[in-house]
């Protein structure tokens, strides 16, 4: 396993738990709930970004070594 | 008429008049009645038994005298509806008998307790020994209701300072096999969903005895057979392991990279999700 294999593994977990936590923040009746797990879906989108962004700093590296 | 067919017309009519007083009078006649109550409902269950039974008598000046009992009855609730002071001449007062841990030997003895039933009453609040106790009342339907010392108090989850998630009341959704359609709406669900979810954990409306919706629109059945193994929801659980598995990751990522920003980044994000594990605990935890 790769650098970027791993990173992308938790990108994409992290995308799972944006999803499950929206679910639950539709699903919840408690309004209190609900906005925690809506909150929290936002900071999972904001990680899944700068996991984003590392990814392909990785990739533009990985490409420079390799024709190097 | 014979006379059999008279008790039985008097059996009737006595009911019927029983059942609406009691109606009148309320749930309260049940659950807590003051002395005046207790007195006044004993001597309406009798008056009717004696006309019922007693041939000679008029049934109108039963009805009457039933009437009357229960007009005074609910008269003497409204008026202690409306004062204080009525309340505490009909109802009486809470007598106090133990204040800050010592027992009130006058007022036990002004209610007639013995040192044995006042241990008695305590036991079956839980309570052996009486120095646990802060404070106690006999209330004037004769419970006594017992305060326990700080320290000796069941530990709740405010005394460990824990966020607890308020709790919705569980909608019931199946009964014996039907769905119930207004708490099924109450829950904010459709037919197809719950059809849906059944499917999920694999079993068929039929053979569901019981299912709830609990509070984060989770799916609890119990089925006829008991025998059968039983999916609980998972999902909370799950997502739960999910984050505290990213969080790691996101810390080995830091230490694994030559890269400064990178490892500030990482660094930070980890923060993030630690904080996150953090807020949902209360949650996420069943």
């Amino acid at each position: 396993m790769t650098v970027i294999s791993n990173v992308k593994q938790c990108m994409s977990t992290i995308k799972g738990i944006e999803a499950q936590l929206s679910i639950l923040a539709l699903n919840s009746q408690d309004d209190e709930a609900q906005r925690v797990f809506h909150d929290m879906m936002n900071v999972m989108n904001e990680v899944k970004k700068d996991l984003q962004v590392r990814v392909n700093e990785i990739l533009f590296e990985e490409r420079q070594y390799k024709q190097s | 008429m014979s006379e059999w067919a008279h008790i039985f017309i008097r059996a009737i009519i006595f009911i019927t008049a029983l059942f609406f007083m009691t109606k009148i009078l309320g749930k309260k006649q049940i659950s807590e009645i003051s002395f005046f109550e207790y007195v006044s409902g004993i001597t309406i269950g009798s008056i009717a038994g004696e006309v019922i039974m007693g041939l000679e008598s008029n049934i109108g000046h039963g009805i009457l005298a039933i009437g009357i009992f229960g007009i005074i009855t609910v008269l003497m609730d409204y008026l202690s509806l409306k004062s204080k002071n009525v309340r505490d001449f009909i109802e009486g007062k809470g007598t106090i008998l133990i204040k800050e841990g010592k027992i009130l030997e006058d007022n036990l003895k002004n209610e007639k307790y013995t040192t044995d039933e006042l241990s008695s009453m305590l036991r079956t609040k839980n309570v052996f020994n009486f120095a646990d106790v802060e404070f106690a009342v006999l209330e004037p339907t004769g419970d006594l209701s017992v305060l326990l010392k700080r320290e000796n108090r069941p530990l709740t989850p405010k005394d460990l300072n824990m966020n607890m998630p308020k709790d919705k009341v569980p909608q019931t959704v199946i009964m014996d096999g039907n769905i119930m359609n207004d708490p099924l709406a109450a829950s904010g669900k459709t037919r197809d969903w719950l059809q849906n979810e059944l499917e999920k954990i694999g079993v068929t409306l039929e053979n569901v005895f019981y299912g709830q919706v609990d509070s984060y629109g989770e799916l609890h059945v119990d089925i006829y057979d008991d025998k059968l193994k039983q999916p609980t929801p998972q999902t909370r659980p799950l997502l739960m392991a999910m984050l505290k598995k990213c969080q790691a990751d996101l810390e080995l990522f830091e230490l694994e990279t030559q890269n400064q920003d990178a490892k500030k980044m990482y660094k930070k994000n980890a923060q993030k999700l630690d904080q996150a594990i953090q807020k949902l605990e209360p949650y996420l935890n069943t």
